[in-house]
């Protein structure tokens, strides 16, 4: 199918996301949308899709203009999105979810539907168990049911949104495979919005670039990274090497720490984080560094073993007592847990910095201008959240973050963040550690990994494998580690 | 997961608005008024709907009865008076309402309404008021133009629990009572006093050994959540051997049940209460029905109140005796039931032919309280004001709420 | 998009709208002239003062509930519990009543706290009951129930008039427990300022307050606001009590002005009549106590519609009933802000 985008505009608010973007997609290719973060990708995707309605411009389908009301809408016509977050109902089965938003009869041929669903899962080399729930899944499995759904309902443009981000190595490299056989083989158009060059590189035949909501340019694959580098940041960005100082005293230490979920139940953990130090905890996604990690802001209960925050053991932790303590959990969902939707970046201010009984409302939009400024956001003080682009409210999540932060735990703080983005969140989080808090994070980049962290804490299945300092490993070694090897 | 939650309990609001619209059963059509200039207006207040078959039916026909035999008299119904089913409207309201209206005759048909109908009528002095059950112009705590209707249902009650007696097998009657006042307690007793004697003369059994068990639901019909459940009540009396059931409710749930089960071919019976066709719902099954008919009393009141004539009393009716099936002659009367049937219909006959003679007292001494005092010595008969303020069931009875 | 802009800017005009339109066919299956139904509503709910102030009389304790519910609803709770809430504050008032007798001004504040305690007790009850895994509408219906359990046991039991239980109610109260009310009306000026000191709190307390925030952030996203330093336990307890406190001050209003003792059925689903006010006013603040005042008028209107039509006596019920259905048909507001949102979008671009 041949898509055109034809002058496409959309603004929130103030912020203009699109300015007349015009593209063109040809059948049987795979094209790379790149671009940092705020440069209009996902917002040109989602109007591509049916998610959101553009304020001006045309979508055409094999010349023909559309009209999409709904990603139903979008679907029905050819278009379908696989979100970074799974649109999926997390309660629901595998089956049921493959099930909903089909159109047809009331009545659910569910068994012949759990067969179809297998069949089309092995047409494309993904296993799929349709009575397995989908809370119980892992993102990429998440993803490769989500794609299924949308092939089964007539996608033949499909739109892949950070498709690779939060999989795992193996579950990467099957979604590669598919994804070309779709090209080449069905002649399906692809569009993989990444932030990743290496990827765009390995699977993409051709890439558009968008800088601040217009498009850069295009490039055809292979080409120098260089040139892409160059076209989103119109500059290279410059990392500077830091100096490693010494730990100073406990801010947090496990000792035989385990906590337990339904899918997994951790190993007894000892571990010591000082102040000034910064803890990468490197695994595959569901090796219990996640669990570990909650547990230590008392988000998760330990099912054994014993915290001390600052050398002082805490009992049943909760996160309002940790928060208290100078504990502060940065979770990787920034709408789902972090920000509030719906409420503006004063309200935010307000509600982390109570003035008293009442609102003083100049009081908090001073504070949010502040922080804008300070924290480089994107936003007025009265743009609600939601309005902000993923890199944005992840600085503005920073900005909310007091000063006086004695252990900060992060979920892939820089997940979705362009390459200038993650420089300054890390920049900011090493200005944290220089003031004396510690930082444990946890992320699935192996690089980021290596170069923010002064330890590294391997899991694998539920264990801590090994801690070592990161000047003395590699991606390779880390590689194999996170793999399960000795 | 607030969206989700908005679905869902949208839908449980739905259900609780569709509730709320459909609660009151269908009324019946419309009648716009045209009241003439000079044509007596009464109104009549009901505390339930007025077709429930029952109590307020009963006075909704009485209300239709005097319309009938009176010429250019028109009557204005407020059905549902009570707090659960119109929080919004109080008995002020309705009776302010009525008099602008131009009702002369304010008729409030239940115990419910006994208090506020003082204080209304203390401030309607033109307009006349009525209330049934009441007792407030015996009391003299009403004003001059407030008078009290009652029917002597008591008799009726006695033949029900005789009809009762007659016809029971395992020994055990069962009594749907309404909620505790001196009303209900007479008349429960009444319908206890009569069963016993039937019992005894008739049937040559020990009249101690005869089980008569009464539970209070709580209210004069069922209130969803608030009484208990009449239905349920009913089916635990025949769970628990009684096989003749007799309502003292205003709604038909006893014989309503009863035909149920009968259907199953249990071998049970009722006496439903308050209204001329009570039966109606399972004939076969019903031994009879204890009636008020309101028409004849409420036709006196307003004629007297057309005829400018009308005088503070408290009237108690009595049953006129030889026209006791006959809702036009009399205020409380009895027909029998198709389940009524030989023997226990002539035995039935001869009870009330001796009732009706003045042969049988069943107020004569001893009457014993269910705590054990003597009310009325030996020897002695209760005397009206003793029979009305009967302080509690008498000794033998079973009481549950 | 193809969604016509003018909708929401109708709203909530339009479902009352198309409410009133379905009733006036309903009245005409019944055979009955909408006109002269309707004028018959307009008359019983504004007719003469004394109407009047019956309609405002009756809307007091409703507007005390919905602006609870406000507050609980602002903080993703559903407290359907309400109606026990209200009873409760009945009760507590009565109590009071019944066991102490004080100058008036001291009794009726004593009555008004008791009242306001009682109903913040029965709500901080489902919040309990929340936090050890009872849906607060589950909760809330099983105290609804026991509320009005516990009304019957006192009134046939420790509270019964010197005459004898009759299930009917407790004996009045002593003239300086009630509210001092308006001519024949129960209307008390009071209660009045009551109500109107409560919608200025729950302004206050939902626009400017920093607790309001919190509920904001907690009704939204309870995930985000735990992050953020928000105490779920603890606001939705005071969100729960503060809503049952003002319930409670409803339930007060009804047996010290609307009726003169404790009755069997005090509230006779004000409380649920509450909820739908709420969810017709889209829970905004402003549109409530008018959204209140209608179901007032229209319920209050009725008793004159009844008498002058002999109609079915629950036509104002039914007229609400569809009102509540429509609303929630026309989607929820959600949507409504999407609609609102693109409409304004729309309007600035030309």
């Amino acid at each position: 199918m041949r898509v055109e985008l034809e002058k496409i505009s959309k603004s929130f608010g103030p912020v203009q996301a699109n300015r007349a973007i015009s593209l063109a997609f040809e059948p049987g290719l795979i094209y790379g949308l790149l671009g940092e973060n705020g440069a209009g990708k996902s917002t040109l995707m989602k109007i591509l899709s049916g998610y959101q309605p553009a304020d001006s411009g045309r979508i055409l389908l094999d010349g023909a203009p559309q009209r999409f009301r709904s990603p139903l809408d979008a679907l029905a016509a050819g278009v379908g999105m696989l979100y970074q977050d799974p649109l999926d109902l997390p309660p629901f089965t595998v089956l049921e979810n493959y099930l909903l938003g089909r159109r047809g009869g009331l009545a659910i041929p569910r068994r012949r539907a759990a067969g179809e669903l297998r069949e089309l899962g092995a047409r494309y080399g993904f296993e799929v168990h349709p009575h397995e729930r989908i809370e119980d899944l892992s993102l990429g499995e998440r993803q490769q049911l989500e794609l299924l759904r949308l092939l089964s309902g007539g996608a033949r443009l499909l739109i892949l949104d950070e498709p690779t981000t939060g999989i795992s190595a193996a579950q990467k490299e099957l979604l590669f495979n598919s994804l070309r056989s779709l090209a080449r083989d069905e002649g399906k158009t692809l569009i993989l919005v990444s932030h990743k060059l290496d990827e765009v590189q390995e699977l993409c035949n051709r890439a558009y670039v968008l800088r601040k909501g217009e498009l850069a340019g295009e490039a055809e694959l292979p080409c120098p990274n260089k040139r892409l580098v160059g076209l989103m940041f119109g500059q290279l960005p410059s990392r500077p090497a830091r100096p490693r100082p010494e730990a100073g005293p406990p801010r947090l230490e496990l000792r035989g720490a385990a906590v337990r979920s339904p899918r997994l139940r951790t190993q007894p953990t000892d571990l010591q984080v000082g102040a000034g130090e910064v803890l990468g905890l490197a695994g595959l996604e569901g090796s219990g560094q996640e669990l570990l990690l909650r547990a230590c802001a008392g988000l998760l209960p330990l099912a054994a073993g014993e915290l001390y925050l600052s050398g002082v053991p805490q009992r049943r932790l909760d996160y309002l007592t940790a928060r208290q303590l100078g504990v502060h959990y940065l979770a990787a969902g920034r709408l789902e847990e972090g920000l509030v939707s719906g409420m503006t970046l004063s309200e935010h201010m307000a509600l982390v910095n109570p003035n008293g009984l009442f609102v003083d409302r100049a009081a908090s939009k001073a504070q949010a201008a502040e922080r804008i400024r300070q924290y480089q956001v994107v936003a007025r003080p009265r743009s609600r959240v939601e309005e902000l682009s993923g890199g944005n409210q992840q600085r503005f999540l920073f900005g909310l973050l007091p000063p006086d932060a004695q252990l900060i735990l992060a979920e892939h703080p820089t997940r979705g963040l362009d390459l200038r983005s993650s420089d300054w969140i890390w920049g900011q989080l090493d200005e944290r550690r220089k003031q004396g808090a510690a930082i444990v994070f946890l992320s699935a980049e192996l690089d980021e990994i290596l170069e923010r962290s002064d330890r590294i804490a391997v899991f694998f299945a539920g264990r801590l494998s090994r801690v070592l300092p990161a000047g003395e490993t590699s991606v390779d070694e880390l590689g194999h580690l996170i793999g399960g090897g000795a | 997961m607030f969206k989700m939650k908005v679905s869902f309990v949208s839908a449980v609001l739905l259900t609780l608005a569709l509730l709320l619209a459909a609660c009151a059963p269908a009324g019946s059509g419309a009648q716009p008024p045209a009241a003439g200039d000079d044509s007596l207006v009464i109104g009549l207040v009901l505390v339930g709907p007025r077709n429930d078959r029952g109590w307020s039916q009963a006075h909704y026909e009485g209300g239709q009865f005097v319309e009938a035999n009176l010429a250019g008299l028109q009557v204005i119904v407020f059905e549902s008076l009570n707090p659960a089913d119109k929080p919004e409207a109080t008995l002020a309201g309705v009776v302010a309402d009525m008099v602008a209206q131009g009702a002369q005759l304010i008729i409030t048909t239940s115990d419910e309404f006994e208090e506020d109908t003082t204080t209304v009528a203390a401030s309607h002095p033109d307009v006349v008021f009525i209330n049934v059950s009441g007792d407030d112009a015996l009391t003299g705590e009403a004003p001059p133009n407030l008078g009290n209707i009652m029917g002597r249902m008591e008799d009726m009650k006695a033949i029900a629990g005789c009809a009762a007696a007659l016809n029971t097998q395992t020994g055990h009657l069962g009594y749907l009572g309404p909620l505790v006042n001196h009303e209900t307690v007479r008349l429960t007793a009444s319908a206890y006093l009569g069963a016993r004697h039937c019992y005894e003369t008739y049937r040559g059994e020990d009249p101690d050994t005869l089980q008569f068990d009464v539970t209070w639901i709580g209210f004069w019909f069922n209130i969803p959540g608030v009484t208990l459940d009449p239905t349920e009540v009913a089916n635990n009396f025949f769970d628990t051997g009684v096989d003749v059931l007799l309502s003292g409710i205003d709604t038909t749930e006893a014989i309503d049940v009863a035909g149920q089960r009968a259907a199953a071919d249990e071998a049970v019976l009722a006496v439903p209460y308050d209204y001329l066709h009570a039966c109606d719902s399972s004939p076969a099954f019903c031994l009879g029905v204890p009636f008020f008919s309101w028409g004849p009393a409420y036709l006196a009141a307003a004629e007297s109140v057309a005829r400018g004539q009308w005088e503070q009393s408290w009237a108690w009716y009595g049953a006129n005796w030889d026209a006791l099936t006959d809702p036009a002659q009399t205020t409380v009367g009895w027909v029998d039931g198709e389940g009524l049937q030989g023997q226990a219909a002539a035995d039935l006959h001869d009870f009330i032919a001796k009732l009706a003679s003045g042969e049988v007292d069943l107020w004569a001494g001893p009457i014993v309280l269910s705590d054990g005092t003597v009310y009325v010595p030996a020897g002695q008969s209760a005397t009206d004001e003793q029979i009305w303020y009967l302080p509690s069931l008498l000794q033998g009875m079973g009481e549950s709420r | 998009m193809s969604r016509p802009a003018w909708l929401p800017r109708l709203w909530p005009l339009l479902p009352s709208f198309v409410a009133l339109l379905l009733t006036s066919l309903l009245l005409l299956a019944f055979g009955a002239s909408p006109p002269l139904a309707f004028g018959a509503i307009w008359e019983g709910a504004f007719g003469n003062q004394d109407r009047l102030l019956t309609t405002v009389a009756f809307w007091i304790p409703l507007m005390l509930s919905s602006l609870g519910l406000l507050i609980s609803f602002r903080a993703g709770l559903w407290n359907i519990g309400i109606e026990g809430q209200f009873i409760l504050g009945a009760i507590g008032a009565s109590w009071v009543a019944l066991s102490l007798q004080l100058p008036a001004p001291l009794q009726i504040s004593l009555q008004m706290l008791a009242a306001m305690a009682a109903g913040a007790l029965w709500a901080g009850l489902a919040g309990v009951l929340k936090r050890w895994g009872v849906h607060e509408i589950f909760g809330g219906l099983a105290l609804n129930n026991l509320a009005i359990i516990l009304t019957n046991y006192l009134i046939a039991g420790p509270w019964q008039p010197p005459e004898g239980g009759s299930f009917r109610g407790t004996a009045p109260f002593h003239a300086d427990a009630l509210l001092p009310l308006v001519g024949a009306t129960r209307f008390s000026v009071v209660a009045l300022g009551l109500a109107l000191l409560a919608f200025g709190l729950v302004v206050l307390a939902l626009r400017n307050s920093a607790w309001g925030l919190r509920l904001k952030a907690l009704g939204r996203n309870p995930r985000s606001a735990l992050l953020l330093g928000v105490s779920s336990r603890r606001e939705t307890l005071l969100a729960m009590a503060f809503c049952g406190a003002l319930a409670g001050l409803g339930g007060a209003v009804r047996v010290l002005s609307w009726f003169d003792s404790l009755r069997q059925s005090i509230s006779g689903g004000i409380g649920y009549l509450a909820l739908m006010v709420v969810i017709l006013a889209a829970f905004r603040l402003l549109w409530t106590p008018l959204v209140a005042f209608f179901f007032a008028a229209v319920l209050s209107g009725s008793v004159v519609l009844q008498l002058r039509t002999q109609l079915h006596s629950s036509l104002g019920n039914i007229l609400t009933g569809v009102l509540v259905l429509l609303v929630l048909l026309f989607g929820n507001l959600d949507s409504l802000r999407a609609w609102w949102a693109e409409w304004r979008a729309g309007r600035r671009r030309s």
